[in-house]
């Protein structure tokens, strides 16, 4: 009998615990709801490949994606800035140490906070493929790596001048849509990514994302084959055009976005408008295996995802785990 | 004038001999730097021990557990089990193999002992538990020898890596406002709760420890009003907790994986701060981790009116502490111990070798994995991608990365098995990353005739055309003395 009674007791013992326990089970199975993306970091990488003055428009491409990746908390050391030629200190520059990405000059891009990772002439074909696939000199520094495993989520961002299937760095060299193809194709095997979004802003955009063969990437590019991509507007202060069309109705959209929107990628892509863009956008997502109304625009432009909280039991003494017997 | 201009013929550069040797070097020299300048341009692709790598990938990993019992009927039944668990989940069991030995054939070194007793206690390498009970004893034993992965945390350990860098930073969002927490012993919280963790690490990882305080470290969010006048954080916020645009917890000097520990102590107009359940409820819950990157502590000090900033008293140092070393165990995988599993006053360390042993089993089943993958990997690659290059220094670490994963295989103990797997992966990553396997970019064929053509057509048209006038000149040649000589003897019959 008095057996029994132990047996309930303990039954009921455990219901409260179980009951205890509910909540946080819950708000990890809700984090874990299905087409959830599964990765614990996030980088992005940002290159722009042209240089000089009259390029000022792709440096405040890039800038603009990086504000946005920071404002939606990306940590600057997950973030790999690429600026081939740097505008705002430009002699030609009448607001020195400011770039801005339109023509009222409302938002200075460069602010006071920027950490530019590879500048000048570091930006090379060659230091682009190695950050991807990792192939870096052991005395490069941190900030320069892209230290990605099987749960990081890579954004990159690409614009400068390009035709069919190459885009051009500092009117120097060229990579071409094979080469990076290649190095995703690398980090694939080396299990240096969870998934990809690529986006590029480029002439003849489109070109570069269709020799990808790696699974799990997402890409969307700024214009078709044989299609130009054109420029937002010129600032008449500073002589020059100021941002491309498509990047800026990309950020535009994106400044509607806080850290914990619920928005997925289908969304963005809607919001592609070729009237306005002056070029026709496309997406690529043959090989990315979640459908796109279930990626959140944060699982790539945002920071983690993922939290564990600790279940308040654990907070108890452990003391009674030593038992004296012997 | 005509003195001064000479009959071509007689210039001595103009006579047949040297104007065809001068020819005739050119073109040596053109065709002896061919495999010069082919040598050159080749790109150097050692053969990689293929055959050697794909035998080795599809090798299972035996990572023997000799578990000695008394009674001869529970060997049995206890084995039978186990395997049962390992074909059951073989995903799981991937590398274990347990086998059960009775107590007279025992093998002497790394062996469990399972006796029978009333309550379950570990202690080193020995466990009492009840064995008449039969199903759940042996389901214990089983998590304790492969404790069972948490679905929801399958991504929350990091990956394997020799070192590690701690970093602690207690984290005023805003000491100006006062009641603020001006410091702590750290020193004596590393002391009593996270070095007796590390020292039982130390076979598997190296950590090197930094910390440090903060005074102002702002929220990106504004946490929501409570009806009570606390403060709360709701999970969605919890994700953006970490506001690192702001805060700089680490130092970046070197390359090691960094893992944070961060104590938040909240602003004193905003207190106390509580971390809210999904349904608006306070949780009595005051940490969080994020999955591989750290934990969160958030403490609330007693607000002081005339706003003196205090040291953290030394009790709730301990607490805090005591919360970090949880954080860093789940953080680095140590198991915990199955339900109803004690460990004896004995084991000072609050981990027991039954938890170490697990650890550096899955760790060595991960490493085995990967560097089969890797080398694998790079075999792939190397067929795959035409232009890049393998030199001497990758082939030696891959045979270096085979060598280590054939000596984890044949391994005497436990401990080498994981020494060995780990040299294994160090060396088959360095091969995969090596700066010398950048691939050659992409060129079109047409590319190449546009860069060759202007720069070898205008160097080799002029020899060319220099070449064949010779040959001409010197066939006509030929063929006027052919004619010539049998002149002369029709002349002199």
């Amino acid at each position: 009998m008095r057996l029994i009674l132990f047996l309930h007791l303990l039954g009921i013992l455990y219901t409260t615990w179980a009951l205890n326990a509910q909540p946080v089970n819950d708000f990890f199975e809700r984090n874990a709801a299905p087409g959830a993306s599964k990765h614990t970091n996030n980088w992005a990488v940002l290159v722009c490949a042209s240089r000089y003055w009259f390029n000022y428009r792709h440096m405040a491409n890039a800038l603009g994606m990086y504000r946005t990746v920071k404002r939606l908390g990306i940590p600057d050391s997950n973030i790999i800035l690429m600026l081939a030629d740097d505008v705002s200190c430009n002699m030609r520059n009448k607001f020195p140490g400011s770039v801005y990405a339109n023509p009222g000059r409302h938002l200075d891009l460069y602010g006071d906070n920027i950490e530019v990772d590879y500048r000048g002439y570091e930006v090379t074909v060659e230091n682009f493929i190695r950050l991807l696939t990792g192939r870096v000199d052991p005395s490069v520094p941190r900030s320069k790596r892209l230290l990605t495993d099987e749960n990081s989520n890579v954004f990159v961002y690409m614009t400068g001048h390009g035709g069919n299937e190459f885009l051009k760095f500092q009117d120097n060299e060229e990579i071409s849509a094979f080469d990076i193809a290649d190095a995703f194709e690398q980090m694939y095997q080396k299990k240096r990514y969870n998934e990809i979004f690529f986006m590029i802003d480029t002439c003849q955009a489109n070109t570069m994302y269709t020799k990808f063969y790696s699974p799990n990437i997402l890409a969307t590019g700024s214009s078709l084959l044989g299609e130009n991509s054109y420029s937002y507007a010129n600032d008449n202060d500073l002589g020059v055009a100021v941002i491309d069309a498509y990047t800026h109705y990309v950020l535009q959209y994106m400044e509607g976005i806080n850290k914990t929107s619920q928005l997925t990628m289908q969304d963005l892509f809607n919001t592609y408008d070729p009237a306005k863009i002056n070029s026709h956008p496309g997406v690529r997502s043959d090989l990315f295996q979640r459908p796109l109304n279930t990626a959140l625009i944060t699982d790539f432009f945002g920071g983690v995802s993922q939290v564990e909280v600790a279940s308040p039991d654990d907070s108890e003494d452990d003391e009674q785990d030593f038992v004296s017997l012997w | 004038m005509s003195s001064s201009l000479k009959e071509p013929s007689a210039l001595f550069y103009q006579s047949k001999a040297v104007k065809r040797g001068i020819i005739f070097s050119y073109w040596t020299l053109i065709l002896l730097a061919v495999p010069l300048w082919w040598h050159t341009t080749s790109i150097q692709r050692l053969s990689l021990p293929e055959s050697r790598i794909n035998s080795r990938a599809q090798e299972h990993l035996e990572l023997p557990v000799s578990l000695c019992v008394a009674d001869v009927e529970i060997k049995s039944s206890l084995q039978s089990f186990l395997d049962a668990k390992a074909r059951d989940d073989s995903g799981h069991w991937w590398g274990v193999k347990s086998r059960v030995y009775s107590r007279n054939d025992c093998p002497t070194t790394s062996s469990y002992l399972v006796r029978d007793s009333q309550t379950t206690i570990v202690r080193r390498n020995e466990i009492h538990l009840p064995l008449s009970n039969f199903p759940d004893a042996f389901e214990t034993l089983a998590n304790l020898i492969n404790p069972p992965l948490k679905t929801n945390h399958n991504n929350r350990v990091v990956q394997y890596s020799r070192q590690y860098r701690l970093a602690f930073t207690l984290l005023n969002e805003d000491a100006s406002a006062g009641s603020s927490v001006s410091n702590w012993d750290v020193r004596a919280g590393l002391v009593s709760r996270i070095q007796p963790i590390l020292h039982k690490l130390e076979p598997l990882h190296n950590f090197t420890i930094e910390s440090q305080v903060q005074f102002n470290g702002r929220l990106a969010f504004q946490p929501q009003e409570n009806s009570d006048g606390s403060y709360g954080v709701t999970p969605e916020d919890l994700t953006v907790f970490i506001n690192s645009a702001e805060w700089s917890l680490s130092s970046s000097v070197s390359n090691d994986p960094v893992l944070h520990f961060v104590l938040f102590i909240p602003s004193a107009l905003r207190r106390p701060l509580h971390i809210l359940s999904p349904d608006g409820q306070i949780s009595r819950s005051r940490s969080f981790l994020l999955p591989q990157w750290g934990g969160i502590v958030i403490y609330n000090p007693p607000t002081d009116d005339t706003g003196k900033n205090t040291n953290l008293p030394s009790e709730t140092n301990e607490q805090i502490f005591k919360e970090f070393s949880k954080e860093l165990l789940s953080l680095l995988g140590v198991p915990m111990l199955p339900n109803g599993v004690k460990r004896h006053i004995s084991e000072a360390a609050n981990l027991s070798d039954w938890q170490i042993d697990a650890l550096m089993r899955r760790r060595t089943a991960e490493n085995v994995k990967n560097t089969q993958e890797t080398l694998t990997s790079i075999v792939k690659l190397v067929n795959q991608i035409d232009n890049m290059p393998v030199k001497e220094d990758v082939r030696d670490d891959v045979q270096g990365a085979l060598e280590a994963l054939e000596q984890s295989h044949s391994a005497r103990s436990l401990g080498e098995a994981f020494r060995y797997s780990a040299q294994a992966t160090t060396l088959s990553s360095r091969a995969f990353f090596n700066p010398g396997m950048l691939a050659l970019l992409y060129f079109p064929a047409e590319h190449k005739y546009a860069v060759y053509t202007p720069l070898f057509a205008s160097a080799v048209i002029p020899l060319l055309i220099a070449a064949l006038k010779e040959i001409v000149a010197w066939k006509k040649e030929r063929r006027a003395s052919v004619k010539d000589s049998s002149s002369t003897t029709d002349s002199n019959p």
